[in-house]
């Protein structure tokens, strides 16, 4: 009787043991960062098909992505009174509504503390369709992130790399970008306080 | 109780239940209250059935309740057959030989409820087939619950072909044959073992839970389990004992006194560690700890139930160390009861719901189980013992007609 | 209601051993009474109301394989299957899409813990596009409000609801990591959820059997279970469905953040990203080293939260 019971304790330990083992091979994988790294070959997103165009206009980008072009979403189109040599002429203009066309609207929010930028320090001083840069170089509405980028060049640069900004809509196919005014009014680029949209459970009442 | 049986299975089967079914007036009652208790369960749980678990008080961030709490602690019950099988057939104890088939009983309907309570905490009882092995998908080895099912089952077959047989050969008046049974009673130890070693480690396993992941989860799971299963066993015991003719010698409880005791300090003893560690360093991970003994953040409803629990715990303990009686039934009850309760508050409740407080995200919520969940609760309970019963009555008359016949 | 349907049953079985029809028939028609007499039993709801062939499909529907196990052509009945029984139930049409992972692609996720402001537009996203249950405000995304000095979300509120962003203080999201080594499918006792080859933990809905386990296996809070039966108003259904994402679930299943399987399969970013107005929220390729992602980790510094726990998230926080 002992020996069977000796025989049978046995079983269950050697039993053990495999399962055990068995689990432990399981476990010890390499992390995934190993996986990650060792994938160096570009992939080549257009593969996705069913990553379409965007119906919106879109600019190529005067900058280069990763060693490639990119392209980010036109803004002159969203510019309400765009195109602005359309007042801002040599000929005399009748002004109605002062407010609008003085604009007096426009609140300057931009700059560290009592020091706000002035309009031109943006705006082209003689071309107004046009922005320009501390040189300045002109440099055009739909590629203001050239602009942005003289001051906040840390901004830019994970802009261009992806950390900062945002892709529209696809992860695939060809790199689209949002522009910096996309998300950030050029007169008061903070964002603003506001209710969450939602709320999470448990909510304490 | 019968003169001449007929051989055969049918006739087995009919005596049995003839026996199992017979008997006065109050035992009538008692059938007639356990069955309804059984149907007003039933009816909670086609009603949990119909509107989802959305009716009970479990939610995303306590998400097990008093099923499994139930569950975990029924498990050691079942376990705790092996005390008495051990001595019976190992250490080839005469007394405890006398009724080591109550204790396999007492864990078939212990399984039963552990299988119910997991059935009624499942979401869709009806996919069950898809966890069973072959016809399912059975994610084993990986899956610890599948280990669970796998030991519980076996367990459960264990336990009830083994007296199944050794009754059978009773029932014809032949002694059983050593080779054909002896086999699953070794397994059947182990077995024991791996059921509430498994059981922890369904909990144990997971680091997302620091309250469980802790490795004297198991052992102080077995502590408790040989302290509150004998204890459940002597309780079945003296009722026997005062209510039917089979004889239940004053040595029984003397044994199973001292398991019940040993087992118990090295509880208290593991509980008491636990504590310690728990509290001497207080990091974020005793936050749960925290919740249950102390309350956290305003949330504490579980502080009375497990400091009763301790209390009872102790107060049981200590009666069975010291019995000034010399194992007077009425007294042993007490104390039974006493420490059986405190485990199983403990235990139960106590160990599931901490885990899942805080939330892995850090929130405190209360947990109280809803009328409906308690009735449900109540349903398997009564379920177990009407298993209990009616498959102690029949081995009780026939192993009293086993022993009047080799005499 | 199942005595009543149970007639039914046996009046069509004798009406079908009456008319003679050929062998093949009579046994899809059996199939179709052995479904009318069961399916009390499986739905428990109102049988009488439901037309024989909504019943002939549950039957076959309850009878299906996990979804890994099935061959293509499997996948396929299965879609067709239930988009019919949406339109038989809801008189609407979804499609549900089967696509398959691509090749070399493994998703990603980085988190811009110094640019959240605590709008929660990812958060309403989600809840629109994944079809989450609007009856129990079931919510994948949470977002904690934290003060200066912590990195640890569980220190975090997250259940303010006031404006933000509160000076001085950061946000932070938390979702499903989609953990390489994930816990949640080690425990799965039925394999009713696992890792896709693009990285994401998704769960087979009709294959759960509703235990649990996973849930408390989870260190992260990911998983989401359906205590009652979902509600969501039929204009407010995402039609646009995958079979491992956002179609309609059943009371009694886990879900999860899927990370819009529906469409990042497609190349889209998941609505939470595309939702976002801060841009906080990096999605891409890992396996890319030209991705957005890969730029995130080869230049920021980053971090993982419970790192300690050898799950290997693939969803990083990182600080500008």
């Amino acid at each position: 009787m002992k020996k069977l019971f000796f025989c049978s304790s046995l079983l269950f330990l050697v039993l053990g043991m495999v399962l055990t083992s068995r689990q432990t091979a399981m476990a010890s994988g390499s992390s995934v960062m190993d996986h990650i790294l060792a994938a160096d070959e570009p992939f080549d997103n257009r593969t996705i098909e069913s990553a379409h165009a965007l119906p919106v206009k879109t600019v190529q980008a005067k900058e280069s992505y990763q060693g490639g072009t990119f392209r980010v979403l036109a803004r002159k189109d969203s510019i309400t009174r765009f195109r602005c040599s359309v007042c801002h002429t040599d000929k005399v203009v009748q002004v109605r509504d002062g407010v609008l066309f003085t604009h007096g609207d426009i609140e300057i929010n931009h700059g560290r503390g009592n020091d706000k930028l002035a309009c031109i320090e943006c705006h082209d001083e003689d071309d107004r369709d046009f922005l320009s840069d501390a040189e300045g170089k002109k440099i055009d509405f739909d590629h203001s992130y050239q602009l942005c980028g003289q001051c906040h060049f840390r901004p830019k640069r994970d802009w261009l790399g992806g950390a900062h900004g945002k892709r529209v809509t696809y992860w695939a196919g060809e790199r689209v970008v949002q522009n910096c005014t996309n998300c950030h009014s050029p007169h008061a680029p903070a964002f603003a306080t506001k209710m969450p949209v939602t709320y999470s459970l448990p909510l304490d009442e | 109780m019968t003169t001449n049986p007929q051989k055969g299975i049918s006739a087995f089967v009919s005596d049995c239940m003839r026996w199992a079914l017979s008997g006065g007036i109050g035992f009538k009652i008692y059938l007639v209250a356990l069955l309804t208790v059984i149907g007003v369960g039933a009816f909670a749980y086609i009603k949990q059935f119909q509107e989802g678990l959305i009716i009970t008080g479990m939610s995303d961030i306590v998400s097990w309740g008093l099923y499994i709490s139930n569950f975990t602690f029924f498990v050691g019950v079942a376990a705790a057959a092996v005390m008495l099988i051990v001595p019976a057939y190992i250490l080839k104890d005469k007394d405890l030989h006398e009724v080591v088939i109550i204790g396999e009983c007492v864990a078939v309907g212990a399984l039963i409820m552990c299988l119910m309570f997991i059935t009624m905490d499942m979401g869709g009882p009806f996919k069950v087939w898809h966890m069973m092995p072959i016809i399912g998908l059975f994610n084993w080895p990986s899956s610890i619950l599948t280990w669970d099912v796998l030991v519980l089952n076996g367990y459960l077959a264990l336990n009830s072909l083994v007296p199944l047989y050794i009754l059978y050969c009773n029932y014809h008046n032949r002694a059983p044959v050593g080779w054909k049974y002896k086999p699953f009673v070794f397994l059947s130890i182990f077995w024991a073992v791996s059921i509430h070693m498994t059981t922890a480690f369904l909990y144990q396993g997971l680091p997302a839970r620091p309250f469980w992941n802790n490795p004297l989860l198991g052992p102080r799971f077995l502590a408790s389990a040989f302290a509150a299963g004998p204890a459940v066993i002597m309780m079945v015991l003296i009722v026997i004992k005062q209510k039917t003719q089979y004889p239940v010698d004053i040595q029984i409880f003397f044994k199973l006194k001292r398991i019940i005791v040993v087992s118990a300090i090295i509880n208290l003893l593991m509980l008491f560690s636990e504590i310690f560690k728990e509290f001497y360093t207080f990091t974020h991970h005793s936050l749960s700890a925290q919740y249950l003994f102390f309350g956290l953040d305003g949330h504490d409803s579980l502080v009375p139930w497990i400091w009763t629990a301790i209390g009872l715990n102790i107060l049981g303990t200590l009666l069975f160390s010291f019995d000034p009686t010399k194992c007077n039934p009425r007294y042993l009850m007490v104390a039974a009861i006493s420490l059986f309760t405190g485990i199983w508050i403990e235990k139960g409740f106590g160990l599931i719901i901490p885990g899942f407080i805080p939330s892995p995200m850090g929130e405190v919520v209360d947990y109280s189980p809803t009328t409906n969940e308690i009735l449900i609760t109540l349903g398997v309970l009564a379920t177990g013992i009407l298993v209990v019963t009616l498959l102690i009555k029949p081995a009780l008359a026939i192993l009293i007609k086993f022993k009047k016949a080799t005499a | 209601m199942n005595s009543s349907t149970k007639e039914e049953g046996q009046m069509k079985t004798k009406e079908i051993l009456e008319t003679k029809s050929s062998r093949r028939a009579f046994m899809k028609k059996l199939s179709i009474a052995a479904a009318a007499g069961s399916a009390g039993l499986v739905t428990g709801g109102c049988v009488s109301l439901e037309s024989s062939e909504e019943m002939g499909l549950k039957w076959e529907e309850y009878f299906k394989k996990n979804y890994r196990l099935m061959t293509q052509e499997e996948k396929d009945e299965t879609v067709a299957r239930l988009e019919r029984l949406f339109k038989l139930q809801h008189n609407e049409n979804v499609q549900i899409s089967n696509q398959e992972p691509q090749e070399n692609v493994l998703f990603g996720y980085a988190f811009n813990i110094s640019r959240c402001k605590g709008y929660m537009d990812c958060v309403e996203a989600c809840v629109q596009e994944n079809n989450l249950d609007r009856k129990a405000k079931t919510q994948y995304i949470r977002i904690f409000e934290m003060e200066p000095g912590q990195l640890d979300p569980t220190s975090g509120d997250g259940k303010y609801h006031h404006e933000v962003p509160v000076e001085n203080k950061f946000y932070m999201g938390v979702q499903c990591y989609h953990c390489e080594n994930a816990p949640c499918t080690k425990a799965c006792p039925t394999k009713a959820t696992w890792r896709e080859p693009d990285g994401i933990i998704v769960v087979d809905y009709d294959w759960c059997i509703g235990c649990r386990y996973c849930l408390a296996a989870c260190p992260y809070w990911g998983r989401r279970f359906n205590w009652g039966e979902p509600e969501v108003a039929e204009e407010e259904i995402t039609k646009k469905q995958h079979y491992l994402g956002n179609r309609m679930r059943m009371k009694g299943v886990m879900e999860k953040c899927t990370f819009c399987i529906q469409r990042t399969r497609q190349g889209k970013l998941p609505a939470c990203a595309e939702a976002c107005p801060t841009g906080s929220r990096v999605f891409g390729n890992l396996l890319d080293p030209n991705s957005e992602i890969r730029y995130v980790l080869k230049h920021k510094k980053v971090f993982r939260f419970k790192e300690e726990l050898g799950t290997d998230p693939k969803f990083w926080y990182f600080i500008d």
